[in-house]
């Protein structure tokens, strides 16, 4: 059983990343590697597909996001960003899973569904952009999970617990991590691309307007999708952090708990109560109830003639 | 009598699951806590009542878990498309559903009390939605329990007698089944005791049932992985 990243490291040294987590629970859950990395490789289909249909675009359920993929997209293919392809792709990539996820449409959460952005959108554009083998995807999806498996150890994975930070946060560490292992990083390097990126994630609040997972996450993906990539260049390099991962996850759940419950998923803080999100807060709660009175007197319709009928 | 080693969620539960959005903690944690009182009630429901902890009540229904939960309570999975329905599709079958705000004490924001009615059973569970769709039962049909459905489960409903807990054990490794977690709990020495038993394979149904003719079980219900 590995129970930190101290831990991972000794187990680690030396050899391939994803096989040790696949051993581990081979271990510890009784599922046969072949069979988790069979589950990844329809969870990589399941994001593949997600990002297509997420570029077309489309309103959320709030109403208040859903294109941004697709206008990213636009201005990527007739040449209007001036950003590198990969760090584009990575932001398209997020965007549209968002945008799908905003929408109700079928996701792979990862480890969230608010976070569900950031891990595809790095690895799929990195995997597209350096003609990278989908195969080596799918185990550095093992990577990320079982980064995000020791997290969880110590911390709970929920804005409502602790913040973006926990989503986001670790959602952006699990990808560098990935990302590193992709690139050839040793064990190593993936952990110290980790805690690059969660470090520099903390104190992340959680202040979705009107509690819709809509804004900032959306965008929000995009950006730390971003991050893991850098922090993942920077472990390549040989920067480390100086702060240990385990500490860093430490410091993390200490940062959830000091935050006020107003800056925890609750929409009672932050963007959320600027005036601008306080104006959609209510416009939002005005037309859930106009929906709830409209179908209170559909279902009320329907029992008077079945009542009529009846007599 | 607790004996549990509290196990590391697996890749698959980080990499996962595969679920109609907005929300891990709202939309496919709450679909499963719906799923577990339905299959714990193991009836079709004419009755749902979701009594929700005021930072949830707060969140619910922007997040889409007024569908999950309904949703998971007529059976859906969490990456079934037609959970943004379920609403609709529970109120074609005749499902009476209300939500209703409740404090439900010192526990996760995202924790929910389900009442839930059968043709002849009812049944009622309290758990939470702890984050990326992983839940938390902590209460069922008035015990105390640590259920997660996260793999099968065997759940016992008896009177507390000495020897009992031996019996079962016996008869699930005579099946050749690993025993991953065990959780007990009773009302009162020598009344009702209830009893979760996690298992690392699927119980087979005359393992299932010679669970059910040890004397003084009640109620034995099994349980596969919550998805
Ligand atoms: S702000 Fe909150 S709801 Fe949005 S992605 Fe971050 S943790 Fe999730």
């Amino acid at each position: 059983m590995i129970e930190s990243f101290k831990q991972l490291e000794e187990a680690g040294r030396d050899r391939d990343l994803a096989d040790v987590f696949l051993e581990v629970d081979e271990q510890e859950h009784g599922i046969p590697a072949e069979q988790i990395l069979a589950a990844l490789r329809k969870r990589r289909g399941v994001m593949r597909d997600c990002i297509e249909r997420g570029k077309g675009g489309g309103l959320s359920m709030g109403k208040l996001v859903g294109n941004e993929a697709r206008k990213l997209n636009e201005a990527f293919e007739a040449g209007r960003t001036f950003l590198d392809p990969l760090t584009i792709k990575a932001e398209i990539y997020a965007l549209s899973v968002m945008g799908e996820n905003s929408r109700m449409g079928v996701i792979v959460a990862a480890p969230t569904a608010g976070a569900g952005g950031v891990v595809p959108g790095m690895l799929m554009a990195l995997e597209e952009e350096r003609k990278i083998d989908p195969e080596k995807t799918v185990r550095a999806l093992a990577v990320a999970g079982g980064i995000g498996s020791i997290v969880a150890l110590s911390a709970n994975i929920s804005g409502a617990a602790g913040g973006c930070q926990n989503e986001v946060g670790v959602a952006a560490a699990m990808g560098a991590a990935s990302v590193a292992y992709m690139m050839g990083g040793t064990t190593r390097e993936s952990i110290h691309a980790a805690a690059i990126a969660l470090k520099n994630t903390l104190g992340l609040v959680c202040d979705p307007v009107g509690g819709l997972v809509e804004v900032p996450c959306v965008k929000r993906n995009a950006i730390f999708a971003v991050h893991g990539l850098t922090a993942a260049q920077l472990a390549l390099a040989g920067v480390e952090s100086v702060i240990p991962m385990d500490e860093v996850v430490e410091a993390m759940v200490r940062i959830g708990r000091a935050l006020p419950r107003g800056l925890r998923e609750t929409a009672e803080g932050g963007l959320a109560t600027t005036a601008t999100g306080c104006a959609i807060g209510t416009r939002l709660k005005d037309e859930a109830n106009q929906r709830r009175a409209e179908r209170a007197a559909e279902r009320e319709r329907v029992a008077q003639e079945r009542k009529g009928s009846e007599s | 009598m607790a004996v549990r080693h509290d196990r590391k969620v697996s890749i698959l539960d980080i990499m996962g699951p595969v679920m109609v959005g907005p929300s891990s903690s709202h939309t496919a944690g709450t679909a499963r806590l719906g799923r577990v009182a339905r299959e714990i009630l193991d009836e079709d429901p004419v009755e749902v009542r979701f009594f929700l902890h005021p930072p949830l009540a707060a969140t619910y229904r922007g997040h889409g878990s007024d569908f999950a939960l309904v949703g998971g309570a007529i059976g859906l999975n969490v990456d079934d498309p037609r959970i943004p329905e379920a609403i609709r599709i529970a109120e074609q079958m005749g499902v009476e559903i209300e939500f209703a705000e409740e404090d439900l004490g010192d526990v996760h924001p995202n924790t929910v009390r389900i009442e839930i009615k059968g043709k002849t059973k009812e049944a009622e569970i309290v758990g939470s939605s702890i984050g990326g769709g992983v839940i938390e039962v902590f209460r069922i049909n008035g015990f105390q329990t640590r259920f997660k459905g996260d793999s099968p489960s065997l759940l016992l409903f008896y009177r507390d007698r000495p020897g009992m807990i031996s019996e079962v054990t016996r008869i699930i490794a005579e099946e050749r089944i690993n025993i991953a977690s065990l959780y007990c709990s009773r009302k009162q020495r020598g009344k009702d005791a209830f009893m979760e038993i996690d298992v690392d394979s699927p119980l087979a149904r005359e393992g299932l049932e010679r669970i059910r003719a040890v004397p003084d079980v009640g109620e034995a219900k099994y349980l596969d992985r919550i998805t």
